[in-house]
């Protein structure tokens, strides 16, 4: 057990929260697009997270979990329809196929996600802060 | 084993709280860093009660009154591993994760700063055998 472990757990959540991050960005940003290469509209992708054992580190009776992003997905939410005729992607009935994106709800998670980032900052600074006092044992 | 000098055994205390807290550190960490991931269990390092009864002999502990009596609580401070303890979420709202994030921070900074106490112990404990060296000059 040494406190460089922490600094493993904390960086793969540092790296977690990242992803996240900017899966929120790209949905922030297509969040009028209306056309891709698949077809049809943006669609919203979510992140989940899971823990991760810490490599060589299987002290505590591998209790110590850092976290990793499992799997990046697309929401299955049918897409918001609007009626706009004179649009390019419209459908024959004239309405348009956009992202089913909340704005409001990709704001509240960027903050959490934001948020979850600096706590992981605090710890690491803090674990070496500790460190660097025990290196000045005996000055 | 021979019975340490006080000054030794002080000594030898606070090498392992310096160990046990910087698991400790470690531990909280993985909470924090599993705040955001469905149905994770918070982690606690408990210590302290095993370290209080190695100290004190009591509460809690049996007494060995003979070489090959093995000792129920730990007795020597060296013995002391800690354990890891999960909890589950009680509360059954959400992702079941039971980490409170503003919990876990306080137990950091508090395991910090208890670190930092027990490193300043260490450099007196030393400066004053310095002291004792140079003949108090």
């Amino acid at each position: 057990m040494d406190i460089f472990t922490t600094f493993d757990v904390s960086a793969s959540a540092l790296k977690a929260q990242r992803i996240r991050l900017n899966t929120i960005s790209s949905n922030m940003a297509n969040v009028e697009t209306t056309s891709t290469p698949e077809g049809g509209p943006y669609k919203k992708k979510s992140v989940y997270f899971r823990t991760q054992a810490i490599p060589f580190k299987e002290q505590l009776d591998s209790s110590i979990k850092g976290v990793v992003v499992s799997e990046i997905l697309e929401d299955q939410e049918e897409p918001r329809k609007k009626f706009d005729p004179s649009h390019p992607d419209a459908a024959e009935d004239g309405y348009v196929s956009m992202p089913n994106i909340s704005v409001l709800k990709e704001m509240t998670d960027m903050m959490s996600a934001t948020r979850s980032y600096e706590a992981n900052a605090t710890v690491i600074k803090s674990a070496k802060r500790m460190a660097l006092k025990a290196l000045e044992i005996g000055r | 084993m021979k019975r340490l000098e006080p000054f030794n055994q002080t000594m030898q205390l606070l090498q392992k709280v310096l160990d046990l807290r910087a698991a400790n550190q470690t531990v909280i960490a993985s909470n924090i860093a599993n705040s955001d991931t469905p149905s994770y269990n918070r982690r606690e390092f408990q210590f302290e009660n095993e370290l209080q009864s190695a100290l004190t002999g009591a509460p809690g502990a049996l007494q060995t009154t003979h070489a090959k009596h093995i000792s129920l609580t730990a007795g020597n401070v060296n013995d002391i591993h800690g354990k890891v303890v999960e909890f589950k979420d009680e509360t059954g709202i959400g992702d079941e994760n039971s980490v409170s994030v503003d919990m876990e921070m306080m137990a950091l900074s508090e395991n910090q700063l208890l670190y930092e106490a027990t490193t300043q112990l260490l450099k007196k404990k030393l400066g004053m055998l310095e002291y004792a060296i140079s003949g108090g000059k």
